[in-house]
């Protein structure tokens, strides 16, 4: 197994937010976390991304072990550098007074002096997203939703990770880009990209990704291949309007 | 009547340079931080004394040597030894606080508490008399036209003209200025790109204070008397400075020293020079009214 979250409580301040999680992923997967507003979706990547408090809760019980190593004790930029796993941030968070060029070289700040790689990677983004290879010199504050989006997406293929975590990607989409997203990132899949996509919107998730974790209050209520979770009675009542 | 003008531009220019380096270490740390570093007009102060102690040591020892390198000598220390007080300072007060999580105003109030302990350091250690910068470079004057100007005022304007490019070139084409400009837009974000957040902060004060070092070895050699308290005005001044041409962008506290160099000579022209800094401050003040955010400034929009 690549990733083994092993029994991961954690809180924001003296409010606990993940009651003892377990789950786990293996590499060229896509799997998706379900579950309503508040249920500890974005706790969870955000624990696992190892970014300080008070972004991101503090884990005060259980692990997280990539590649059989508890990454607990690693600063958030080291998984970046050694290449482990990459997060697309709800909200985007892309540089917005950053040109689209400047915020994909940016990304590439830990990539050591490898030219045709990141050669190969802005020409696989710019390929997937060829809106992006439009505006390339543009603030990319300028850009809309949807292209922020792809910049998050693109960036973080930049970093060279090989393990990608997407919050809510379809957030604030319009529904053919929400389809163009999904598209790119089953391509991305295809090229050996392990994938843990965060979703509201728990019928995409499931048609997008191959199983599933569900989660209700801070705790995993089902799991299974998305086919089991579709046809699951409490699920389709909670989450898939019945 | 052009003679007197052309004389006062070229004062306008030398005090506006220095303004203008000093605002500059304002700006860089503000951009990154969102923290006014109020101990950087001390850190201004501790260059020109670094300077005294590094030139004077160096001429005292090396008698031969021409001053010209002995100037060269002690500017590269002295960027050197500054820069290493202002990544000193940032470890010891300011990321304890940061890893804590302390509010904003406690960082503002240690930055203050920093300014008076640099200042009192000093005032215990060397004493409350004031020191005489030594002389390494003979004073030239190039007189044209009827305006004088001195080999050390041509330099100093040239100076913080070459401190402005080396700056813009370090801030837009390298990666780590790229990470600079991108923390101040979303610092959150700043990890997830594999980049080190500490190490961006380090080298803005790094680089902050060695632009205050260069303005502070120019001053020395401009104004050779030191005491304990010149860090307190010039940077205040220079503060506003950076924030009347807009403080979250390099070229508008560069321009803003400019700007407060000639609004102090111009009042000094024509009023008696004791009003000097009442007359330009209440015209900062306006500055201010008219346009908050400064000259160069923009109100960042927030986009979800």
């Amino acid at each position: 197994m690549m990733l083994q979250i092993k029994d991961l409580k954690v809180r924001y301040g003296n409010i606990e937010a993940l009651h003892g999680l377990n789950f786990e992923i293996d590499r060229g997967e896509i799997v998706t976390l379900i579950g309503a507003n508040g249920a500890g979706k974005t706790s969870t990547l955000l624990s696992l991304s190892r970014l300080a408090p008070p972004d991101a809760p503090t884990v005060f019980e259980g692990d997280i072990l990539f590649d059989g190593e508890s990454i607990l004790k690693t600063e958030p930029h080291k998984l970046v550098e050694q290449k482990m796993m990459a997060l697309v941030p709800e909200g985007r968070h892309i540089f917005g007074n950053l040109s689209v060029q400047e915020n994909l070289d940016l990304a590439t700040y830990a990539v050591k002096e490898d030219h045709q790689f990141v050669q190969e990677t802005e020409d696989l983004v710019y390929n997937l997203f060829p809106r992006l290879k439009e505006r390339q010199k543009q603030r990319s504050e300028s850009l809309s939703g949807g292209e922020q989006q792809m910049l998050a997406v693109g960036r973080a293929l930049m970093t060279g990770c090989k393990f990608i975590m997407l919050d809510e990607p379809s957030m604030g989409l319009a529904p053919v880009l929400m389809y163009e997203m999904f598209r790119a990132l089953r391509e991305l899949n295809k090229n050996g990209i392990t994938i843990l996509v965060v979703e509201q919107n728990a019928k995409v998730a499931l048609d997008f990704a191959t199983r599933g974790y569900v989660l209700d209050t801070g705790e995993i209520i089902a799991s299974g291949s998305s086919d089991e979770l579709r046809n699951n009675k409490d699920v389709q009542k909670a989450y898939l309007g019945g | 009547m052009f003679t007197t003008v052309l004389q006062n531009l070229f004062n306008a220019l030398q005090w506006g340079s220095f303004y203008s380096m000093i605002a500059l270490g304002y700006c860089l740390v503000y951009g990154v931080l969102r923290l006014i570093n109020f101990a950087h007009g001390d850190i201004f102060m501790m260059a020109c004394y670094f300077a005294f102690f590094i030139a004077t040591f160096f001429l005292s020892i090396f008698l031969g040597l021409p001053g010209p390198v002995i100037f060269v000598i002690t500017l590269f220390l002295t960027i050197m030894v500054t820069a290493g007080l202002g990544v000193f300072i940032e470890r010891v007060a300011y990321r304890p606080l940061r890893k804590k999580g302390a509010h904003r105003l406690y960082v503002v109030i240690t930055a203050l508490m920093l300014g008076f302990i640099l200042e009192n350091g000093n005032l215990a250690v060397l004493g409350a008399s004031s020191r005489r910068f030594p002389d390494m470079i003979d004073k030239v004057i190039i007189s044209f036209g009827g305006v004088n100007l001195t080999n050390l005022k041509i330099i100093v304007i040239l100076s913080s003209i070459v401190v402005f490019f080396i700056l813009n070139l370090i801030v837009n084409k390298t990666k780590i200025g790229m990470a600079m400009r991108a923390i101040s837009y979303d610092k959150f974000a700043i990890p997830l790109m594999g980049i080190p957040v500490n190490k961006v902060i380090t080298f803005t004060f790094a680089l902050g204070s060695g632009l205050a070092a260069v303005a502070g070895i120019l001053f020395g050699m401009s104004y050779p008397v030191l005491d304990p308290y010149m860090g307190m005005i010039i940077g205040w001044k220079a503060f506003i400075a950076a924030v009347v041409g807009g403080i979250g962008d390099i070229k508008g506290a560069f321009l803003g020293g400019f700007i407060l160099g000639f609004i102090e000579i111009i009042v000094v022209a024509f009023f008696p020079s004791s009003y000097k800094d009442l007359i330009a401050f209440v015209i900062l003040l306006l500055i201010l009214t008219i346009k908050p955010t400064g000259f160069f400034g923009v109100a960042k929009s927030t986009k979800i």
